[in-house]
């Protein structure tokens, strides 16, 4: 007899947008079961993915990119630090011109106050 | 001033469905961006491994693309190219041969639930 199964985490998307550093940045969130993938661009275009997760052997998460321009660290490191701050598995796809390190720390200021407001979403 | 979120549009149209099939509760995700498809299929509630699948353009416009299948990450095993092609062929020829990303994690790889996994990605078009 089969017994019946737990219903798996349901996905749930969250969409959000913010004007920074006079640019209008779009951000995507994609939560499953102990993972989320999150994408961040001005317009709609995934060029890169990178995944990152907790290790017992090392403290900080392991990160490798799976999709796009291996000399661009941004996505993966990105996604480092999130699995490191969620303690899950995290996708992120960061589609912005890398070369304003301002706009990226904001971004990320964005994201992290997005996940302090709305945790049930990540 | 800052624009109020909620009056952004969103750029990525996504759809999901939720369905079972067989007895295993499957969950599909649908997100269309510019230059790519992302389909979530999955009976696990997490990403499990994740395939491109591209078309190559190479042949001229008289036939249907062919599709290559790469596993970008989890196991790569020869099941998993098949059910890649089976389930999101259809999506990159309708959505004018764009590259499909494929998040699969599936229990059940029947060939009759692929089918039925196959409709409800059809459900949520966003291509």
């Amino acid at each position: 007899m089969e017994t019946a199964e737990p219903s798996p985490h349901p996905v749930s998307i969250h969409n959000f947008s913010d004007k920074i550093c006079e640019r209008l940045v779009h951000f995507h969130v994609m939560s499953l079961q102990d993972c989320f993938l999150l994408w961040v661009g001005c317009s709609a275009r995934l060029c890169n993915l990178a995944v990152s997760m907790c290790s017992r052997y090392d403290s900080m998460p392991l990160s490798s990119l799976i999709l796009g321009d291996k000399s661009d660290t941004t996505s993966s490191s990105f996604a480092q630090r999130l699995a490191k701050k969620t303690k899950k598995q995290v996708f992120a796809s960061i589609n912005i011109p890398t070369d304003d390190s301002q706009l990226m720390l904001l971004i990320e200021k964005r994201i992290k106050e997005e996940m302090e407001s709305f945790p049930e979403k990540f | 001033m800052n624009t109020p979120a909620a009056e952004v549009k969103p750029v990525v149209v996504s759809k999901q469905a939720e369905q079972v099939i067989n007895g295993v509760v499957t969950q599909v995700v649908c997100t269309a961006f510019t230059n790519h498809i992302l389909v979530l299929v999955t009976q696990y509630g997490k990403m499990g491994t994740l395939v491109s699948v591209t078309p190559n353009m190479v042949t001229g416009d008289l036939a249907k693309p062919t599709l290559t299948t790469k596993v970008l990450l989890g196991c790569d095993e020869p099941i998993i190219h098949v059910c890649a092609k089976n389930l999101v062929s259809f999506v990159s020829q309708e959505s004018k041969n764009k590259p499909v990303l494929l998040a699969l994690a599936l229990k059940d790889k029947n060939v009759d639930s692929i089918k039925t996994v196959k409709e409800v990605i059809k459900s949520c078009q966003v291509w």
